[in-house]
Parts: C-alpha cells; structure tokens; sequence
C-alpha cells in the first residue's frame, strides 16, 4: 500500500474509532542528536499525517490515532537511528492536570526524564557498537559462607556495645 | 513478547525494548486509560473505589489504600509479564512512603512470578551505560531465541 492510500485509511476511520485509540508518544532527542527540536518538528509536519505535534525543550510530543503515531514514530527513528528516543505518554499535550504552563513548575515525571536525558547519548553510542555481553546470573549465598558473614557482624556488634 | 519494567516509566528500557520488536508494559499505558476515564478528576491521584479492591489481590487489607489504590495500576502489568527488566537504585525512584512500599511489592512480585528477569543497577557513568545496553539486549534477543 503506498503512503498515499496509508494516510487517506488513517484519515478516513470513523470518529468513535479513532477516539478509542488516541496514544500520545514524546519523542525524545539525544544530547547527541544531528537533528534540532524545530527541525525534527518541521520534519514530523511534513509526513502531513493527522496529528497534533508540540514542540518542547526536549524534543517533540505528538498526539494521534495510534496508526498515525506508530507510522510519525517509525519515519523519525530513521532520520537518526541512535539519537531519537521515544516513550508513551499518559497525558495529552497541554493537559491543565499537568501542564508545566498551568503548574508553573515542571511538571511530575519531567525531573526523570532529565536524569535519562544526561545518559542517552552513551546508550545511543552503545546501541550503534553493540557488543556481545555474558549476563551472569546471580548465585545464592551458601550456608557457610551466610554463617560467616552473621558472626562477623554479631562479633563486631557486640565490640561495638561493649565499648 | 511483553516485558515488565522497573521503574515502570522508565524511558531508556521502554525505548531498548521497543527497539528489539518486544512491547513494554509501561505504567504510561495504564495512565492513559484512567486520564479517559471521565469519572476521574486528576489522575494518577484520584482513584475510584475499585481500585483499592482491585490492589486486594496484591496487599493484604491491612496494608493502606494508597499500596493497594497503585498495586491495582502496577497489579496488572505484573500478571501479564513474560519477562522482566528491573533497574535497581534508580536515582527517580523517590516519592512518599507508599511509592517506596509499592515499588518494593512490585519487585517483589516480579521476582516470585518465576519469568526470565534482568536484575541491573542504574547506570552513573558511560562504560556502565553501555555494559548496560549491552546487556538488555543480550537479554531479549536470547527470549527471542527461546521463543523462536
């Protein structure tokens, strides 16, 4: 099926339909990214898919039929493979119940975003040399070796008390 | 396959394991269906009073409405994991006492159901992220290959 005929299917559902699945995706950029936020948001109107797209510090959010987003979703992970992040989000665009503008502060959920943001450019650099990893999985504590550490401690607790 | 998430709106393994062609089962999806509802004020803080019955199948009734009113969100997710990726000492994981107590039942509950779990600890340095991601790919591709 062309893009064309894609768009005019996604267009083209009944109201109640696409109220059923209406998704919100923030689409996230890496400190590393090639792409700047008004860039990416020019970018995301030129798919001319329906949606409502909101340009933000961190990137862009877009608001839509779920078909719509997915396609929005899967055409800018293209335009840079290891820097464009993206996540679901509960709340649509400008919410009064959580919008930063009504809050006057940042809103909940954006302090770990920050945190994940300082990281995401060594994850993209991760996911571009991948490396094959050994995962080891944890092994119990023996018996003994649990005495040990337990008299270890009581000896030191008891030292402790007694001084 | 889906795969449960710990902190459950966490980006970087909401985003790795979409990568991978998994679905996450984030805590973002179940938001949106109470923001929907036109019954609820302002979610995530109010809850109807089903969902403290609803949290009844993962705390005891002496356990405060507020554990059971989030075990009734996170609950669900649980169940319907078939793999699971827990990130430990994640510096956001702060909130009150009943966020700490829910977080703590969750992983709990993750760990009892007996399904292929990742264990790792947040990331504060480049060689750690990228160890990271190694691993958590590592991790789905060989669920890939269990699976078929």
């Amino acid at each position: 099926m062309s893009e064309k005929q894609n768009q005019n299917k996604i267009q083209e559902k009944p109201q109640c339909e696409v109220e059923d699945d209406i998704v919100t995706r923030m689409i996230i950029l890496s400190p590393s990214a090639n792409i700047s936020q008004s860039e990416l948001v020019q970018k995301l109107h030129m798919l001319e898919l329906p949606l409502t797209i909101k340009s933000t510090c961190y990137g862009a959010m877009v608001h839509g039929s779920k078909d719509a987003v997915d396609q929005a979703i899967e055409k800018s992970r293209q335009w840079d493979p290891f820097n464009i992040f993206t996540k679901d989000r509960g709340f649509p665009p400008g919410d009064p119940r959580r919008c930063r503008g009504h809050r006057g502060a940042a809103r909940e959920g954006y302090h770990q975003l920050e945190k994940e943001f300082n990281l995401l450019c060594y994850v993209g650099e991760a996911l571009k040399k991948p490396e094959k990893v050994k995962i080891e999985k944890p092994e119990k504590v023996s018996v003994d070796e649990f005495k040990k550490i337990v008299n270890e401690n009581s000896s030191k607790i008891i030292d402790e008390g007694e001084k | 396959m889906k795969v449960a998430i710990f902190p459950p709106n966490s980006l970087i393994l909401a985003d790795l394991i979409e990568r991978r062609g998994h679905e996450p089962l984030a805590i973002m999806k179940e938001i949106r269906k109470k923001v929907k509802d036109a019954e609820i004020d302002s979610p995530p803080m109010n809850i109807t009073e089903e969902d403290p019955i609803k949290g009844l199948k993962y705390a005891a009734i002496e356990v405060p409405s507020g554990v059971r009113g989030r075990m009734s969100i996170f609950g669900p997710l649980i169940d319907a994991a078939e793999a699971a990726i827990i990130m430990d000492e994640a510096p956001f994981g702060f909130g009150c006492i009943g966020c700490a107590r829910t977080n703590e039942l969750s992983v709990y509950y993750l760990r009892k159901r007996g399904i292929p779990t990742l264990e790792l600890t947040y990331p504060t340095t480049r060689e750690e992220t990228m160890e990271l991601v190694n691993k958590i790919n590592t991790f789905l591709d060989q669920l890939e290959e269990k699976n078929g």
